[in-house]
């Protein structure tokens, strides 16, 4: 008999496309953006490896952090138009989402039963929502710290002062968001999502039982189609 | 900031604004806020590095005009961790022979030949305040300022001490002492490292329509401050004059401050570089005389071009995907019951 278990696509390739391209370019305007603190030539000191001799040299690290915000802004924006043109929208915070994700915690550390979920829980709409917040104060200041490196442009200094505090806030908060994304995977319960962001695709079983709303609604389309 | 330095400083800010908007040299001199910006001239065949004094005036007049401001750490200093080592210079606080957090300015003394015979020229090194200072583009915390003379200023108070000032800056000009600064109140032991000091200019002067220490203390006229674009133009007129060159005009994208000189500066550049590498310590402190090269952030255009373009590339792709999805009903959630598959 076939032990194949039956899934669900989670996560298309665009969304694949999506997530893994502004992983590697945050991951690496994170280490770029430690390497213009700076930090490296304090950590690494006068002899580094000679693999991580590059982030000790200041030209270096800020092309490549001009190199990769070129990349994150690309996919973000890609990200917003390519959902809004399918009218996409299950990840945005809805009212209550607060409450919602409270009674799930509680339910998933008690190992209770769980309230049925839509495809994203309530807690993964709020961190969407605290990523993009922190997306585009990162972005929005990181441009005007562009802007204010172009040559002959001479912005004020409270310019300087505040676009500069508000990307190291706005870097922080991010490295806090990915920590608590990761973080998520501590509990047993969300490793099942995991394979969507691989292969795309979730086992059955499980969307079933924790996404029921979001089955039931693919169900409904589904039978529309095939009727 | 402590408070007495504080209320100091208002005041004295309070005072030359005060004088900016009624009184200033420079400012009724040129007429409008975009003209306020003041250059200086160096004139290497006229400076003589003091050399009958112990010390080059300009040297000793910059050192006394800015005595309160110089650092006092207190105590025993940390090492930056995981480094054994930190830039202490309180305990060479009458060092005048390069750049130190003691002392903002100095007078290099090298021999060239030129024209057939060796000449000593004597060049006073300080902070060249660019028109695109690097120093301030760069600095992680946004507390390097201009002064609306276009003075680079460091903040003092703010200043973290990770020195990407001085290691951006083409001339190594900003110096750092440890010990003192907001990062003894903040991670000690795992960040900053103390503040950077350079010249500014003496803007508090200029503000008030005063001229800097330096000039006013030099017996051979050899610096000269003054509206920018004039000062520019005497330069080369200068330099045209004694069949010579500027240098700072071009340099770093443009600076504030524009040396004479009848020997070509590759000549002083190279004596320079010899000596530094003569030295047993080749710290910085000592600027190189390298004539025209580019600013760090002139390269950027291309990056900011791809910038700019990403929006529209991100739509673009989006757009096309939106559709071509749309239209064969892919990229859809789907249920595939592998089971009934098979």
């Amino acid at each position: 008999m076939n032990q194949k278990r039956s899934k669900v696509i989670r996560q298309p390739l665009s969304n694949r496309f999506v997530h893994w391209t502004a992983a590697i370019s945050i991951f690496m305007l994170i280490i770029t953006g430690l390497g213009q603190m700076p930090l490296y030539g304090r950590y690494l000191g006068p002899n580094p490896p000679a693999l991580l001799a590059w982030l000790q040299d200041y030209e270096v690290t800020l092309w490549l952090h001009y190199l990769f915000a070129t990349v994150l802004i690309f996919i973000l924006i890609y990200h917003i138009i390519f959902h809004a043109l399918r009218k996409e929208f299950d990840i945005v915070p809805r009212k209550g989402d607060v409450k919602a994700s409270y009674h799930l915690m509680k339910a998933m550390i008690l190992k209770k039963e769980e309230p049925p979920s839509e495809k994203y829980l309530p807690e993964q709409r709020l961190a969407y929502a605290f990523f993009a917040v922190s997306l585009l104060l990162v972005v929005v200041t990181g441009i005007a710290k562009v802007y204010q490196n172009i040559a002959g442009v001479q912005p004020s200094n409270w310019f300087f002062v505040v676009m500069a505090a508000g990307h190291n806030i706005a870097t922080v908060m991010i490295i806090m968001a990915i920590i608590g994304h990761l973080a998520a995977f501590i509990f047993k319960a969300n490793r099942h999502m995991l394979p969507g962001m691989f292969t795309g695709k979730v086992d059955k079983e499980y969307v079933e039982e924790r996404h029921s709303l979001w089955y039931e609604e693919m169900k409904k389309n589904q039978n529309k189609k095939t009727s | 900031m402590d408070r007495r330095n504080f209320l100091k400083r208002a005041s004295a800010a309070t005072a030359a604004a005060a004088v900016v908007t009624t009184q200033s040299k420079w400012a009724v001199a040129s007429g409008g806020e975009s003209n306020k910006q003041i250059g200086s001239i160096i004139d290497l065949t006229k400076c003589d590095g003091c050399e009958h004094k112990d010390t080059p005036l300009c040297v000793a007049a910059c050192k006394t005009k800015n005595a309160d401001r110089f650092p006092q750490p207190a105590g025993e200093i940390m090492d930056y961790w995981p480094r054994d080592h930190h830039e202490d210079w309180s305990n060479e606080q009458d060092r005048t022979d390069q750049l130190t957090p003691y002392n903002w300015t100095f007078v290099d003394t090298v021999s060239v030949e030129h024209n057939g015979e060796s000449k000593k020229v004597h060049v006073p090194r300080r902070c060249m305040h660019c028109d695109d200072a690097t120093c301030q583009k760069l600095c992680p915390f946004g507390v390097i300022y201009k002064s609306e003379r276009g003075a680079v200023e460091i903040d003092e108070d703010f200043c973290m001490g990770g020195a990407k000032c001085r290691s951006s800056c083409p001339w190594d000009i900003p110096q750092r002492q440890a010990g003192v600064g907001i990062y003894k109140d903040l991670l000690p032991q795992l960040a900053g490292g103390g503040v950077m000091y350079k010249c500014d200019m003496c803007d508090d002067l200029l503000a008030i329509g005063e001229r800097p220490a330096c000039e006013t203390s030099c017996p051979q006229d050899a610096i000269t401050f003054g509206p920018l674009e004039s000062i520019r133009q005497e330069a080369r007129q200068r330099a045209e004059q004694m069949n010579g060159h500027v240098y700072g005009d071009m340099e770093n994208g443009g600076t504030h401050t524009f040396y004479v000189s009848e020997v070509p500066y590759e000549k002083i550049d190279e004596a320079i570089k010899k000596e530094k590498a003569a030295q047993p310590e080749n710290m910085p402190g000592r600027p190189h005389m390298e004539p025209e090269f580019d600013n760090l952030l002139d390269t950027a255009h291309g990056f900011t071009l791809a910038m700019a373009i990403a929006p529209f590339a991100g739509a673009a792709a989006a757009g096309i995907t939106a559709y071509k999805t749309m239209k064969g009903d892919k990229n859809k959630e789907v249920i595939i019951d592998e089971s009934e598959k098979e």
